[in-house]
């Protein structure tokens, strides 16, 4: 391989579309371009978008007219040499142009390549380029927030001060054992006690931003489950209409998917509509509730529909007793009837229950807070600074374990030597979330998790 | 080439490093000449006499552990001995030694002397004799040409020293003694990068003039820790040294006169030990103190000769004078020797291979202060790595390393020649991510099956070694075997003794971690008949194997984690530049080192962790391809 060779690949996602951007990196990427263009002469001012005309290598014949942006090094995402082609969005026209483009000598990225060189060269911490992936992932605004702010770093700006001050711990203690001879004072040791207690407080607090975090990030699985005909589907579509227009579908899933996201207060719901439940010898009918089943098993939170009109049935019953330990919410559907009956608290045996109706929206809005409360119990604040990655929390959790475990060797006054352990042990830790102490498999890892082209 | 005299190794100076290269390749069969200026100096300590304190005593252990010589010599010689850090944890004590310096001398030179194949010569190095790559032999001042396989370049100071006092200036290696300009030169010429760094020394005082009354003693351990595992008493009549203070009238007068030291006019521009500041620089960087702390210590046994501890300065030698006698017990003192500064030329290290074997010139090996060190201890352990493996070179064997998780010298090589220095370099027990595991009295355990099998430690030293590995190992079964029961006759005086609950039963080994149970109590608890086959010392031992075993096992998980692809070798062959994404300026850092595993690689300077985790990667896929 050559020095930083040049790396090609499709940015935006494959299947038709207005435009299609094939990103080209490294010290070749112009000449690259020029081959592609066949002008030799070609030098475009960086950062300034011109019309360019592709030809195709064999016929010679103009096969579409491209926005060409030249990034020059170091000024690009990658640090290197970069070009960005926006050619129509065909899939056929932009497979041939990336042909092309390998056949000059460029090499299909691999996944993640792109960012992984940009930390490479110094354009972004490991927690940034994580943050890249989370705001391509980003399912609801929340989230892009949340994302976007990592990605200023704003991660590493908030673990900085706290590493500086667990230096500040350390250094007397080194010092001492190394310098001083007679015991630390003890004033000495309740300060570091005292620092320490702070340093635990702040972490703790970040740690415990975790839950809201992963939240944003990953959303929750929500399966609606009833009796036929008690209205799941208009409750499924009424939830979904509010949120027509920040709803996107799930990739992958086809047309007649019952799944649909829905965001609840920056929360993505996967919501899932199930087929009706009820005895049945129709194997037909059986597949379907087979799977929902299997819905019900991986879901986070199951919503079961009752109808509010009718009695509490023996399906019903059923349906509530196979749920067995999985958390759940009752709804009552149809208040807006005159026959609408509350519940009665005997038959639902602690369940929280509310009364909607999918027609008037009525109960929406409560349903939709009941909907989160049982994950946010500790407090969600979509606004603040959220740890969202199961890396960080995981090296979080290391880092006040460690810290307290030295705590409590500071206030039994053990040696330095001892208390110094866990000290170095949080350091690493917390230099681990930046990637600033030392690598290991979990960078491939994170970098293998992106898409092509990124 | 005609050549005066043919040995397989020549060991230029006879300072610490010197000392412990000539004596371990002449122990191991290599036909040895030591060359220094002055025999009368062998093992001089030109600036306090003392050996070890903390991370410097462990590496005296070290050496003693592989059958180098420092340890033994000071244990004969040591007029005060001190364990430091007592109260803290075994990890990071260390022994400490008042030497009689000019008795440090002789015991050395007759150590040297009784040594078969080494061979003593005096002379000045002027130029190395080099052929196709390969150290052939050396030159010195008289003409004379000796032949070598292979040269330990062991010259402290020397090399290009020049001495500040004051204004005035002069070229020297220490006080007294010529400069070595010549081979200096010499080894600009081939090429090595060379650099300046500063050292200095207070003033000596003469011991009849000082008002001892005024000073606080500090008297020697009861019982002195030996450095040598060998050593079974410390024998020479043990001195209290003693602790005075400055005061800020002498700082105003320092500050008044501080355009007169070299370090503050612009004449030194070379960067002095951070740790180990002159008086001049105390006082002017930390001008909140009030007062810093000196040491009286004699310089030996039959001299009144006494060196001023924590007063190192380059003040003219006149207003030294006057200094001193600002100090509260020393107003009518008078110094014998002033205090000086010493500006000298050093190799950058990262030149080094981790045998200590210039990657420039084959053969040729450097050690001690030439590597950018500072320190006897510092010098002698790195002397005795290029001593056994410039014998192994003539041998035609291969080197001899030591990692960084067993000693204290594998920290120090492993941070010279991947780091480099911007600094003279002292060791500190910090600088050991294995620090629990590299105590001083595990020094034998960790090191001397190598001493052995270099051939540096005899029979009757490997025996000794192998009881002391047989008691340690019967002490930790009867701690964990000696259990008291409430039945027991000794459990109601042990209960009151230890002052908390001891349940049913308790073995000694728990009883170890209940507070307040100390070494003496557990000594005494040991069954009577078997107690006298196990020194005080022994149970130490034991008992910090058991302290630290936990912390130690966590920290090994904690460290292999981190370093878990450290011992991913990396191809010798392989091209820096053709790793995708690396950028020109790390693949020149990984190719200036050519490190040969992963963990080498990561602790290059200047290598940011982005570049170290693209070569992981490549490794990684390398492998699986």
């Amino acid at each position: 391989m050559p020095a930083s060779d040049a790396i090609v690949a499709l940015s935006t996602p494959p299947g038709r579309s207005g435009i299609g951007v094939i990103r080209l990196s490294g010290a070749q990427a112009l000449e690259l371009t020029r081959k592609l263009l066949r002008k030799e002469q070609f030098a475009p001012e960086p950062n300034r978008v011109t019309l360019q005309p592709i030809v195709d290598p064999d016929s010679g014949e103009i096969v579409d007219r491209a926005l060409v942006t030249y990034f020059q090094a170091p000024h690009s995402f990658t640090g290197e040499d970069v070009v960005e082609l926006s050619c129509h969005g065909s899939p056929v026209l932009l497979l041939h142009v990336m042909d092309a483009l390998l056949l000059f000598g460029a090499r299909p990225a691999t996944p993640g390549e792109f960012t992984l060189r940009a930390h490479a060269n110094g354009r972004l911490s490991l927690s940034q380029a994580e943050a890249v992936r989370d705001l391509i992932d980003a399912r609801t605004h929340a989230a892009v927030r949340q994302a976007a702010r990592q990605l200023g770093g704003e991660l590493s700006a908030r673990l900085q001060p706290l590493k500086d001050e667990l230096l500040n711990i350390i250094v007397p203690l080194e010092s001492a054992l190394e310098f001083v001879e007679d015991d630390l004072p003890d004033l000495v040791f309740e300060r570091i006690d005292a620092q320490l207690s702070r340093l635990l407080f702040e972490l703790e607090n970040m740690a415990a931003t975790y839950r809201s975090g992963r939240l944003l990030k990953e959303g929750l699985n929500v399966a609606i489950v009833g009796r036929p005909n008690v209205g799941k589907s208009s409750i499924f579509n009424h939830l979904l209409d509010n949120d027509r227009a920040i709803v996107t579908s799930i990739p992958g899933t086809t047309r007649d998917s019952l799944s649909e996201l829905i965001n609840v207060s920056g929360v993505p719901f996967l919501l899932t509509d199930t087929a009706g439940v009820r005895t049945s010898d129709d194997p037909i009918e059986q597949i379907g509730i087979e799977r929902t089943r299997r819905t019900i098993a991986d879901a986070d939170l199951v919503v079961i529909v009752l109808d509010g009109t009718q009695e509490f049935s023996r399906e019903d019953r059923k349906i509530l007793a196979d749920l067995g330990e999985v958390r759940h919410l009752i709804v009552l559907n149809k208040m807006d009837l005159p026959e609408f009956k509350p519940a009665n608290g005997a038959e639902l045996n602690g369940s929280k229950v509310l009364s909607i109706s999918a027609k008037t929206g009525d109960g929406f809005a409560e349903f939709r807070a009941a909907m989160l409360e049982p994950f946010v119990a500790g407090g969600f604040n979509e606004g603040g600074f959220l740890i969202s990655n199961a890396r960080h929390y995981d090296l979080l959790r290391r880092t006040t374990n460690a810290l307290r475990s030295s705590k409590e060797l500071v206030g039994l006054k053990r040696s330095e030597d001892l208390i110094l352990v866990g000290l170095y042990e949080a350091l690493r830790c917390l230099g681990e979330i930046t990637g600033e102490t030392t690598p290991e498999d979990v960078l491939s890892q994170i970098f293998a998790t992106f898409c092509i082209g990124k | 080439m005609s050549f005066d005299e043919r040995f397989d190794v020549i060991v230029i100076g006879a300072g610490h490093a010197g000392c412990e290269a000539a004596s371990a390749a002449a122990r191991m069969g290599a036909q040895t000449a030591l060359v220094t200026l002055n025999l009368d100096l062998i093992g001089q300590m030109s600036c306090n006499p003392a050996v070890g304190g903390i991370a410097k005593g462990h590496i005296v252990r070290e050496i003693d552990a592989l059958g180098g010589i420092m340890g033994r010599v000071i244990d004969r010689t040591g007029i005060q001995f001190r364990l430091l850090n007592r109260s803290r944890g075994p990890a990071v004590q260390a022994p400490r030694a008042q030497a009689d310096r000019s008795l440090y001398r002789t015991e050395m030179r007759h150590t040297l002397e009784a040594t078969p194949n080494l061979h003593l010569r005096q002379g000045l190095v002027v130029d190395f004799i080099i052929k196709d790559g390969q150290i052939r032999g050396v030159e010195l001042q008289d003409t004379r040409r000796l032949r070598a396989e292979s040269v330990v370049v062991a010259t402290g100071t020397f090399l290009n020293g020049l001495i500040h006092t004051g204004r005035r200036t002069y070229t020297a290696g220490r006080a007294g003694e010529p400069a070595s300009i010549d081979l200096a030169n010499s080894l600009k010429q081939q090429g090595f990068p060379v650099g300046r760094l500063k050292t200095g020394t207070p003033p000596r005082l003469d011991g009849r003039t000082i008002d001892w009354d005024q000073f606080e003693p500090q008297p020697a351990d009861e019982r002195p820790t030996p450095f040598s595992f060998q050593t079974q008493a410390i024998e020479q009549p043990q001195v209290t040294c003693f602790i005075g203070y400055t005061d800020e009238r002498l700082h105003n007068v320092i500050r008044s006169n501080i355009h007169e030291s070299p370090l503050y006019s612009g004449q030194i521009k070379s960067i002095g030990p951070r740790y180990c500041p002159s008086i001049e620089d105390k006082v002017v960087k930390f001008p909140d103190k009030n007062r810093h702390q000196l040491f009286l210590e004699p310089e030996g046994h039959n001299t009144t000769e006494v060196y001023l501890n924590g007063f190192s300065t380059s003040m003219p030698a006149e207003l030294q004078q006057d200094l001193v006698r600002l100090i509260p017990g020393l107003e009518e003192a008078r110094i014998i020797r002033p205090g000086y500064a010493i500006e000298y030329d050093f190799v950058d290290p990262r030149e080094l291979t981790p045998f200590l074997q210039t990657q420039r010139v084959r053969g040729l090996f450097f050690a001690g202060q030439i590597n950018g060190t500072t320190g006897y201890e510092e010098a002698a352990c790195q002397g005795l790595i290029a001593g056994i493996n410039a014998a192994l070179f003539a041998q035609n064997k291969e080197g001899f390393r030591l990692r960084r998780e067993e000693s204290y010298i594998g920290v120090l090589i492993d941070d010279l020649i991947t780091h480099g220095v911007d600094e003279p370099y002292r060791m500190f027990t910090s600088r050991a991510e294995h620090r629990l595991s590299l105590r001083h009295d595990t020094a034998d355990t960790r090191l001397s099956p190598y001493g052995h099998d270099l051939g540096l430690l005899g029979d009757s030293e490997w025996e000794h070694f192998n009881e002391r590995r047989l008691r340690l190992s019967n002490l930790r079964n009867l701690l964990e075997s000696t259990k008291f029961s409430k039945s027991d006759s000794e459990y109601a005086p042990l209960r009151q003794q230890v002052g908390e609950s001891l349940g049913e039963s308790i073995s000694l080994a728990q009883l170890s971690h209940r507070p307040n149970v100390t070494p003496s109590i557990l000594y005494d608890c040991l069954p009577a008949s078997t107690r006298n086959s196990f020194s005080l010392v022994d149970l130490e031992t034991v008992l910090a194997d058991l302290l630290y075993s936990g912390y130690i096992d966590a920290q090994r998980a904690s460290l292999d984690r981190l370093y878990s692809h450290d011992a991913l070798p990396i191809p010798t062959t392989l091209d820096f530049r053709s790793i995708s994404g690396l950028s020109h300026e790390m693949a020149e850092r990984l190719e200036r080192v050519r490190p040969v595993t992963f963990g080498a690689a990561r602790r290059i300077p200047g290598l940011t962790p982005a570049a170290a985790s693209l070569l992981l990667v490549y490794l990684k896929l390398r492998r699986a391809a």
